[in-house]
């Protein structure tokens, strides 16, 4: 779970940051977040893993927007979403032709990772007792993100990187012990478009 | 007479009572050569290998989930690396196996009891790893399905199935002959690995794991 909110904190982060053109610091954030509505994007996701050669890759979309509603959804190579609309979470993975619910049980830590999620997006990330504040720092701007003790067990480090076009992500890479990565590059950012409702409510 | 006629039907009896039970419920098989035997053990990974897998796993009564299933093995080493990840790519489960023992280094819940270890690492060990030991026998049945049979002095046993149609299977009995867990792999093979795994487990949980294998990225 651990692991997962942090994921979700920065990636957040950083299309937050891309949404409002770059502010230095959080308390900028949080005021910029006042003319943000919705957010979509594409991403591809590049796990290294220590027992295997060749990453594995996964890629997706994600679409939010502040009235609380979240929709996270994988391609390939799983095909699932996560669906959140105010206080109603639902998870979903596509098997022979359909989609199916998931196993409650399994995905209590996703729930609650959703919550954290919706709460960045409201500019609220000075409330996370887990994350030291970022920093900034060369050209093109990397933002190195530390976690606090005890939450380095699953994360040791998170680096967001922008391209040298201001306010637009390059890629987020993220180091946990034991030697895995995860490196996730932003496609296709779109900020304030409309978003139909039932895309929070439907797989 | 009577007596004796007693006697040598009690002793006939005693004689085959194990040799029935031994082979209960098995087909009669034509002898195998040493080509048939290798055919079986041709299954199973020779060298070391690596995997990805989507895993659907059904657990009864309308419970199922998503996962992703990572293990790299090396059969001459006895030694296998398992990881199972979110659809999201997060570590749930991080496991390896050398040996007969089993090392967890990574387990969040609901995947982190010593059973769901003990019960993981085996599954994957039956999936990939030969049987410890030689076969008892092996053979060809009449409608042609190859099958050698894995004896273990527990009385547990495993049998590789291949029929006539190229598919695969491998059964798990426990010491009272009760089938305990089968796999179907389907073709076809990439790398020698199966493209397509069905694992049912019967006994003492019942489950299925609809395994298909992914292929990496070159």
């Amino acid at each position: 779970m651990n692991k997962f909110f942090f994921l979700s904190q920065i990636i957040v982060f950083c299309l937050f940051t891309y949404a409002t053109g770059f502010p230095q610091d959080l308390k900028s954030l949080r005021e910029s977040s006042r003319n943000f509505q919705s957010i979509k994007a594409d991403f591809v996701q590049k796990r290294t893993l220590p027992i295997l050669t060749k990453p594995l890759f996964s890629e997706g979309r994600f679409f939010f927007n502040t009235s609380g509603s979240l929709r996270w959804e994988y391609f390939s190579p799983l095909r699932n979403v996560m669906l959140q609309k105010g206080d109603s979470i639902k998870f979903y993975y596509f098997s022979e032709g359909i989609w199916k619910p998931e196993l409650i049980q399994a995905v209590e830590s996703r729930r609650m990772v959703l919550a954290e999620i919706s709460r960045w997006f409201q500019g609220h990330f000075d409330e996370s007792k887990a994350f030291k504040h970022p920093t900034f720092s060369g050209h093109p701007v990397r933002i190195v993100l530390t976690p606090v003790e005890g939450i380095d067990k699953f994360i040791q480090r998170i680096e967001v990187v922008l391209s040298t076009r201001p306010g637009v992500i390059d890629r987020v890479e993220i180091e946990e012990p034991g030697g895995s990565r995860t490196s996730i590059e932003f496609k296709k950012v779109e900020i304030n478009s409309k978003i139909p409702s039932e895309l929070f409510e439907k797989p | 007479m009577i007596l004796y006629r007693c006697l040598t039907i009690f002793c006939l009896g005693f004689l085959l009572f194990p040799l029935g039970c031994s082979t209960a419920g098995r087909p009669i098989l034509i002898p195998g050569s040493s080509e048939d035997l290798q055919d079986c053990m041709s299954l199973f990974p020779s060298g070391p290998w690596e995997s990805v897998h989507r895993i659907e796993a059904d657990l009864g009564t309308g419970l199922s989930f998503l996962l992703l299933g990572v293990t790299r093995g090396d059969p001459q080493e006895v030694h296998l690396q398992s990881l199972l990840l979110s659809p999201e790519g997060f570590t749930l489960f991080e496991g390896e196996l050398r040996k007969d023992k089993i090392v967890v280094h990574k387990a969040v819940p609901p995947f982190d009891s010593p059973s769901f270890a003990q019960g993981m690492m085996n599954d994957v060990a039956f999936l990939f790893l030969s049987p410890s030991i030689s076969p008892n026998h092996w053979g060809r049945a009449a409608d042609g399905t190859r099958l050698c049979f894995f004896e273990e002095l527990d009385g547990f046993q495993t049998e590789v199935r291949r029929s006539p149609d190229q598919d695969w299977q491998i059964l798990r009995r426990n010491d009272q002959g009760q089938l305990i867990k089968k796999v179907s792999l389907k073709r076809p093979f990439v790398q020698g690995l199966s493209s397509s795994l069905d694992l049912e487990s019967f006994n003492p949980i019942s489950y299925k794991l609809k395994m298909i294998l992914i292929p990496q990225r070159p």
